[in-house]
């Protein structure tokens, strides 16, 4: 065999590893972990028996690590032109409960610390939403509630959908160019991040810094359905608004077309009894006028009568002939002696002569 | 042409139609007109409620490059 120079012997080293494992996928506790110059970020990535020294950038380093965290890293191999063996990572996620635990509490701390959950960052539903952009997997469960509470609930409205991984190393990546998409067209009002319940492995995934930073900083209002009601993920703390499940975010996305239906029913119900009731207003309105100028009426027939009844009594006690009953009698003619006059009584008429006139004393 | 309204637009018309019935601009004479023009409108909703569907479109970008 001919004799090669030692780069040339690590060229054909690295190419058939690269060959052999062009993408390793390992599980293992982290030690040794530090970053240099604020740019490169070393790490040993081991179990009980052994150890694999791990290189990467900090600026692809989306999960905060610490010595003894259990994670799952994606990379390669490689030999450097040392001659020293490296991995060369390019995704991190923590696996099991503590070690997601912790790297979600950093994480947490330091965004919050940045303000970006703050509530007055938060939007609201646009009004007449039409249009909604859906990132999900098209396989997942959640996915399919969502569409099924969808389409029971409302109607009229065009949906894209951006097919994409939900769990696991290759999602954030994945979301986050749907999320760019949806951006980049402005054609949908809101975007649904949805995806069903799952392990605290399978929703790791939301808690990837530059994916809640990608959330965060949507243009168009994000709802985020992610698991269910007790899981919390970063992604829900920085979006728009935030639905404990897939299903929940159809029923706050909608309304229900058949409370809509019974709304409209009623509300017509109402109206119409509302015209009948101003109608019955307007009819009691006026029958208490024509009361009233019934009444009035009533009470000036009255006066009229009391007044001519007052009338007739005076009538009466003035005619002459109820005092001539009472023995009087009515003289008419010339007072002088001698002269004739007339005498009336009640009962006769007489001609009598006046003998003498004297005056009363 | 006049753009067709959505759901959501012909009921934010109802509502502001029913809101006229139970204002101060509420006139007897004008009543019946208003109302068969709201039933006509809340009819119209009750159809759409029914028949409308949503357009579900997958999109054909692939994310995973």
């Amino acid at each position: 065999m001919e004799a090669i120079t030692p780069t040339e012997f690590l060229n054909v080293v690295n190419q058939t590893l690269e060959y052999a494992y062009s993408s390793v996928t390992i599980v293992g506790e982290v030690a040794s972990f530090k970053v240099n110059q604020g740019k490169w970020v070393f790490f040993d990535l081991k179990d009980e028996e052994s150890s694999v020294g791990c290189f990467m950038t900090l600026w692809s380093l989306r999960q905060p690590l610490e010595d003894g965290m259990k994670i799952m890293v994606r990379g390669v191999p490689k030999v450097t032109k040392w001659g020293k063996f490296s991995f060369t990572v390019t995704a991190v996620q923590p696996v099991g409960e503590g070690s997601l635990k912790k790297a979600y509490e950093l994480l947490k701390k330091k965004l919050t610390a940045e303000g970006l959950f703050d509530a007055a960052k938060k939007r609201s539903l646009p009004e007449d939403l039409t249009r909604i952009g859906v990132i999900s997997s098209t396989q997942a469960a959640g996915y399919a509630d969502f569409i099924k509470i969808l389409n029971a609930r409302w109607g009229g409205m065009k949906v894209q959908v951006a097919h994409t991984q939900v769990q696991g190393l290759d999602a954030p990546d994945q979301i986050m160019r749907a999320l760019q998409y949806f951006n980049e067209r402005s054609e949908v009002q809101v975007i649904a991040i949805l995806r069903g319940g799952g392990s605290a492995d399978d929703l790791a995934c939301f808690n990837d810094e530059a994916l809640v930073r990608a959330v965060a900083s949507s243009k168009i209002p994000v709802i985020c359905g992610i698991g269910h009601e007790v899981d919390e993920s970063l992604c829900d703390l920085a979006c728009d608004i935030r639905a404990s499940t897939p299903s929940n975010a159809a029923e706050m996305l909608t309304r229900d077309r058949t409370a809509e239906k019974a709304k409209l029913i009623r509300t017509m119900e109402q109206t119409g009894q509302r015209v009948l009731q101003e109608i019955g207003r307007v009819k009691a309105a006026n029958n208490d006028k024509m009361q009233q100028m019934w009444q009035k009426l009533q009470r000036e027939c009255t006066n009229l009568q009391k007044t001519l009844e007052q009338k007739q009594k005076m009538l009466k006690i003035l005619n002459p002939e109820n005092v001539l009953k009472q023995g009087y009698a009515i003289v008419a003619g010339t007072i002088n002696p001698g002269s004739v006059v007339k005498i009336t009584t009640f009962k006769n008429e007489i001609e009598a002569e006046i003998k003498k006139v004297k005056e009363r004393k | 042409m006049a753009e067709k309204k959505s759901l959501n637009q012909k009921i934010a018309a109802l509502d502001t139609e029913v809101e006229w019935f139970y204002s101060d601009d509420f006139k007897l004479e004008e009543a019946t007109e208003k109302y068969k023009k709201a039933i006509k409108l809340a009819k119209e909703i009750e159809q759409d409620l029914s028949d409308l569907q949503n357009e579900i479109q997958v999109l054909s970008e692939d994310f995973s490059k």
